[in-house]
């Protein structure tokens, strides 16, 4: 193809700049070339672009960013069956290798050789085009947009953290954090049948937007020890014996600790949100209330197509997530934008025509 | 990198060409379809009902031989060929090979049961030729080193272990349950093998040939049980609530057992066998039989049983398998009965057809 595919590079730690770069070559028969139309911004998005790494992930070489898209599919390989040139899709940016144990298991998001996007050594989505193996595309139904098409990343996201909590119709659920992946877990508990949902935040706003959402009720944290809020917070919102299920959506210490306390004996605690590495772990009280406890890593199988019917079905909603919307010459505002925890979800249109 | 072949090397292979109709053809060579295959030089193949079953009726539910197919799937062999991404084989490396290489893409694949792909490459299900030949072309994933000690017949033989591995997994086998097997053919005592490794506190096998439970006794099974021929006359569900109960009185089994494995497909083991199921056990189905049968569906209602199907394998199965005859917990050699050159093919095949009780597996040697 003589078109051209510009991108948006992350060349190190702060540095970031726009690149023509060869349209990718469809590798396999089973891939599809997409044109690539909204991607929304994560956190682990903008860690890259201000530290130019995430743990052992080091960005060594320029590096496209983004991963949470959607698009207009271009072109599809002769082994393609299910989709044709036109047909808008939310994309799965993560392939595993389908070869190793934990693939053929069903876990693939747990693959070590998963090639995923913007994180390093892969580039990401935010360019003009993007290749992706065809099961790894989601058709959307025609009465859903493209921008919501882009939130089915960090929906699914939510997806499989709600189902690694096994929430189950008629559980209390408490989710820390009421950023975008905490808004969306909320979400999910609710679809899944969750008969109390709490979401707990230090800032008020985000709070009271996740009120209104999806959860039932809400918790103010204070000034007090973990055991403390814990107990507090069963009291507060009614939880009885403690929380059947309690989700982390922000990595912060003292979250972790409090829910440990809040939940009910036998219950089950998922790890979602990532903060510091090591942190003071309640493990007595883990230990003999016998809990139930998880981490959960992006998404495997069946989660983003949950994720599609969730939306299409009108059971969750994402279109008052997207707070913004610049075009792809503003990109670099987008992510100064996020850092500075302006709005919930902003969306970086895709290369003009 | 490849072993020294001979430049007219040829690939003779065992061909089910028709129903009833088998011959030898020399096949070219197969070639690696990509970097991620092997090719073996199998050394040792063994007979599944299944094989017996296209050869003499030419389909099993939905399979029809519409074209010829090389039969086998049992194999072992020495990887002769590894392409240019092959990381766990190595040239020279003898093997054990799993014959269905699923599509890898679909729903069933990544959610990791990839025994239900719908496009599942498997050796000697038609349209897909199976491991009697000299040389067999798969994906490198679908082969399992066997250790020093193990011999290419006990290679060939992981494959039904791994099917009893997959039944013992769909049973959720916990350590201390007790099970009742249905049938002492192969898969049967095999299924008591490993339920006993896994940890069963009480493995009883069932059938209606007394040799076949001798063995039985003397392989995996704590206690065996001839159930007594029906009364002329007397309702077949009648005789089977009275096999199931006195299989619970003669072996202490209380309400019934933990788990039933139901290796015969044969109508009247599979209703004594949903009676003799203690409530909220669990039933698995893994012989095959009549594609429809008389049912005690209420039975199942009421006692609240889980009542599952088991086919073929499914990640960690063959692993297993090789680790179960590696480790001397099941000695498979002791299941061989018969043993044939490659040239001989049809005359195993008619063996195995004939269906004595003193043939139990049936090994067919490599070409050489």
């Amino acid at each position: 193809m003589a078109e051209k595919n510009p991108s948006f590079v992350l060349e190190k730690a702060g540095s970031v700049y726009y690149e023509d770069r060869p349209v990718p070559e469809l590798k396999s028969p089973y891939d599809v070339l997409i044109n690539v139309k909204f991607t929304g911004i994560c956190g682990s998005d903008v860690h890259y672009w201000v530290d130019g790494a995430i743990g052992s992930f080091v960005v060594k070489q320029p590096m496209v960013l983004g991963h949470e898209s959607s698009g207009i599919v271009h072109s599809v390989g002769s082994s393609v069956t299910s989709l044709k040139p036109g047909d808008r899709v939310a994309m799965e940016p993560g392939v595993p290798c389908r070869r190793c144990v934990r693939c053929k298991e069903g876990k693939y998001n747990l693959c070590a050789h998963m090639a995923f996007a913007a994180t390093p050594p892969y580039d990401g989505t935010l360019a003009k085009y993007y290749s992706l193996p065809e099961d790894f595309c989601y058709k959307l139904p025609e009465h859903l947009s493209l921008e919501e098409g882009a939130l089915v990343e960090p929906l699914s996201v939510g997806v499989h953290i709600v189902k690694q909590a096994a929430v189950r119709p008629g559980d209390s659920v408490i989710v820390f954090g009421a950023g975008p992946v905490g808004l969306l877990c909320c979400a999910v508990a609710k679809a899944f049948g969750a008969s109390k949902i709490v979401t707990v935040d230090i800032n008020e706003e985000r709070m009271a937007f996740a009120q209104k959402y999806a959860a039932t009720h809400a918790f103010r944290s204070q000034r007090e020890s973990a055991a403390d809020s814990g107990a507090r917070l069963i009291r507060d919102c009614d939880l009885g014996l403690g929380a059947d299920v309690i989700i982390d959506a922000s990595g912060a210490e003292i979250c972790i600790q409090t829910a440990i306390h809040a939940l009910r004996v036998g219950g089950t605690y998922v790890q979602g949100g990532m903060g510091k590495n090591e942190i003071t772990f309640p493990i007595m009280a883990m230990c003999t209330k016998e809990l139930n406890v998880k981490g959960s890593f992006r998404y495997s199988s069946g989660d983003y197509q949950l994720a599609v019917d969730l939306l299409a079905s009108g059971r969750i909603s994402v279109k008052e997530l997207i707070t913004g919307k610049v075009s792809f010459k503003e990109a670099e505002k987008a992510f100064t934008d996020v850092k500075a925890g302006k709005g919930i979800k902003m969306l970086i249109e895709g290369v003009e025509d | 990198m490849i072993m020294k072949t001979d430049e007219q090397d040829s690939n003779p292979s065992f061909v089910l060409r028709a129903i009833k109709d088998v011959a030898f053809e020399d096949r070219d060579v197969p070639k690696l379809r990509d970097e991620h295959d092997v090719r073996v030089h199998i050394a040792q193949t063994g007979i599944c009902g299944s094989d017996v079953h296209y050869w003499q009726r030419g389909r099993i539910g939905d399979f029809i031989l519409n074209s010829p197919i090389v039969l086998g799937h049992e194999s072992s062999g020495t990887v002769v060929e590894v392409g240019s991404a092959v990381k766990n084989v190595k040239v020279g490396q003898r093997v054990a090979v799993e014959p269905g290489v699923p599509c890898r893409f679909c729903d069933y694949c990544r959610s990791g049961q990839y025994n239900l792909c719908n496009d599942t490459i498997f050796a000697a299900t038609p349209p897909w030729d199976g491991t009697l030949s000299k040389y067999y072309v798969v994906a490198s994933d679908y082969t399992y080193p066997i250790p020093d000690h193990m011999n290419m017949e006990e290679g060939a033989l992981v494959e039904p272990v791994a099917v009893a591995v997959q039944i013992t997994k769909v049973a959720d086998l916990r350590a201390n349950q007790t099970v009742v097997v249905f049938g002492c053919g192969p898969i049967g005592v095999l299924c008591q093998a490993v339920a006993k490794a896994y940890g069963a506190s009480r493995v009883i096998g069932v059938d209606v040939v007394q040799s076949r439970l001798d063995f039985a006794s003397s392989f995996g099974a704590d206690d065996v049980f001839l159930p007594p021929k029906p009364e002329s006359g007397v309702d077949p569900i009648e005789h089977a609530e009275t096999v199931a109960a006195l299989l619970k009185e003669k072996f202490n089994l209380g309400e019934g057992p933990d788990i039933v494995l139901e290796c015969t497909g044969a109508e009247p083991c599979i209703q004594a066998g949903v009676f003799v199921t203690k409530k909220g056990g669990t039933y698995v189905q893994a012989g095959m039989g009549k594609e429809v049968v008389a049912f005690p569906i209420t039975t199942a209602c009421i006692r609240a049983l889980n009542i599952k199907g088991s086919i073929r394998y499914t990640t960690g199965c063959y692993p297993a398998a090789v680790d179960l005859v590696a480790s001397g917990k099941i000695d498979v050699k002791r299941l061989i009965t018969n043993r044939f050159k490659f040239e001989e093919a049809e005359q195993a095949f008619e063996l195995v057809k004939a269906g004595k009780q003193d043939v139990f597996k049936v090994v067919i040697e490599g070409v050489q």
